[in-house]
């Protein structure tokens, strides 16, 4: 159970925030193409600082928290980090902007009617 | 002391920065809404951070001659501050440009990409 320590607490980042997106108004998973545009250059940039710095031995990680499967050196849940934490951000940042006069309990159901017709 | 983390850590929100002002520029620095975000995504910072860089259960280890040496609130590095804000800049930043583009693709005028600061999306209110 140790080993998963690291991915629970990135699963838990995602349960949390995901009710931004699905009854908050947030509208981040469902622009697919603005979000690959702006994960990879993050990942890019922040994943290879990260990679430089796991190789130059400035950080590692426990082998006890994590579950043992690496992707250039980096534990999957590293390479995971930088999905989850920049849509955490973006989901924060797209609720707020999503405010409308709309009381709260109707504007939840009439998000989701519009939801059905766009899609 | 000042280790190699804690010079990236303190010259990455300034490039990003920088980045922002002279080559994006989402104007998302002047913005209510980007500072809120920043604040709120640091406070779970502190929680989510706190509990990976913890000294007795450490998930993440640092070596001591890479980092200042000042590890507050708990045991967190606080150059994991400036890789944060850094990261949630740049992730903010390049979000805003890509809707923009995707609203100028939607309504087919390059005057949507330019009117950027405060154009609306359809179908949404008002935001601050």
């Amino acid at each position: 159970m140790n080993a998963w320590q690291y991915l629970l607490v990135l699963v838990l980042c995602v349960a949390v925030t995901l009710p931004l997106e699905i009854i908050g108004g947030a509208r981040v998973y469902r622009r697919p193409r603005a979000l690959l545009a702006t994960l990879v250059p993050v990942a890019a940039v922040f994943a290879g600082w990260d990679l430089i710095a796991v190789h130059g031995g400035d950080w590692w990680f426990s082998a006890r928290y994590i579950l043992g499967l690496r992707m250039a050196g980096l534990p999957v849940e590293e390479w995971l980090f930088f999905l989850v934490v920049p849509v955490c951000a973006l989901l924060t940042y797209e609720v707020l902007g999503h405010r409308t006069a709309r009381p709260r309990s109707r504007a939840g159901l009439r998000f989701r009617a519009d939801w059905r017709a766009r899609r | 002391m000042t280790g190699t983390y804690t010079i990236g850590a303190a010259c990455a929100p300034a490039a990003v920065v920088a980045l922002e002002l002279a080559a994006l520029r989402t104007g998302i620095l002047r913005r209510r809404r980007f500072w809120v975000t920043v604040a709120i995504i640091l406070a779970f910072q502190v929680a989510v951070d706190g509990w990976l860089t913890k000294l007795s259960a450490p998930i993440v280890h640092y070596r001591p001659a890479a980092i200042s040496g000042v590890r507050w609130p708990w045991d967190i590095p606080v150059e994991d501050f400036g890789f944060a804000f850094a990261m949630i800049t740049l992730t903010l930043a390049l979000w805003e440009r890509a809707l923009r583009r995707e609203r100028a693709a939607d309504t087919g005028s390059a005057a949507a990409a330019g009117n950027s600061l405060e154009s609306s999306r359809p179908g949404h209110g008002a935001r601050s």
